[in-house]
């Protein structure tokens, strides 16, 4: 199974259970920075639908084996969702729910709905701003790298540098956005 | 021809000039573009890990290969997460 066929079961299993969503990661990370691979399809789901994201969950089973527990990031003590695909490759699927954490709350609430050839149907992506700050909260590595390429790929001066500064600096995440910044050569 | 490696200038100045590179290809890309490059480089990044390993198995049973990659994503998942991911919420959390 490839990552795009994955991507469009874990979405059309999310819509069938009316839940709301939209793909993060490094799906979105490459929407709007520099592409690269991933072995992930991550979604943030929301949980207003009682029941909906178990349901997603059961009628995903075929395809994808579940861990029987559900995990907390020690970041931001968020719950989610793990499972593997049970064909190869063994791509991953992660279900973060939303709750209630004001970035994530309004992050979901900015969320666009993008067209996507590959996949054959409109989905929901956040806004780049917000994969930015996403990104320089979680500081690995690789996230890192993703909020720096997405801030040179769509330019400072095309952002809402105002709304990402003002999440930073209650994320305490400003000195990563000041390296991400200077880590950009002049175009 | 001098080793670039012992000019810390010249080496910076041809890191930056590979970035500008990355950064003016995916420019160059609507959205919808760079997402499909993202699934096709995610493909492609899983057939070189299964020959790697098939490779390093000395083997040409694929279903063993896949087990391998298997194994070194769990092991990459360990190293990676390590720390981030509990079972248990922590009271007051």
């Amino acid at each position: 199974m490839t990552l795009e066929s994955l991507a469009i079961a874990v979405v059309e299993a999310t819509e069938a259970a009316a839940v709301d969503f939209m793909v993060v990661g490094a799906i979105a990370a490459g929407a709007y920075g520099v592409p690269r691979s991933t072995k992930d399809v991550d979604l943030l789901v929301a949980v207003s639908v009682t029941g909906g994201v178990a349901a997603t969950i059961e009628s995903l089973k075929p395809i994808v084996e579940f861990e029987p527990q559900v995990v907390f990031d020690t970041l931001t003590w968020g719950r989610r969702h793990v499972g593997q695909s049970r064909s190869t490759p063994p791509f991953k699927v992660e279900l973060s729910e939303v709750f209630e954490n004001p970035f994530v709350q309004e992050e979901f609430r900015r969320r666009q709905q993008v067209f996507v050839p590959m996949l054959g149907r409109p989905t929901w992506l956040p806004t780049p701003e917000d994969v930015i700050v996403q990104k320089l909260r979680w500081g690995r590595g690789k996230d890192l790298d993703d909020a720096r390429d997405v801030l040179a790929v769509q330019g400072p001066e095309t952002l809402d540098m105002t709304y990402i500064h003002a999440w930073c600096a209650r994320h305490g995440t400003t000195a990563r956005l000041e390296a991400a910044l200077a880590g950009i050569p002049p175009m | 021809m001098s080793n670039l490696h012992e000019d810390p200038a010249a080496l910076k100045a041809l890191q930056d000039e590979l970035y500008r590179a990355k950064v003016r290809r995916a420019r160059a890309m609507t959205p919808e573009q760079r997402l499909a490059e993202v699934f096709e480089l995610s493909n492609h990044q899983f057939g070189m890990m299964l020959a790697g390993a098939m490779h390093r198995l000395g083997t040409r049973d694929e279903a063993a290969g896949w087990a391998e990659v298997r194994r070194w994503m769990q092991r990459l998942d360990r190293v990676r997460d390590h720390g981030l991911y509990v079972t248990e919420k922590p009271a007051g959390k």
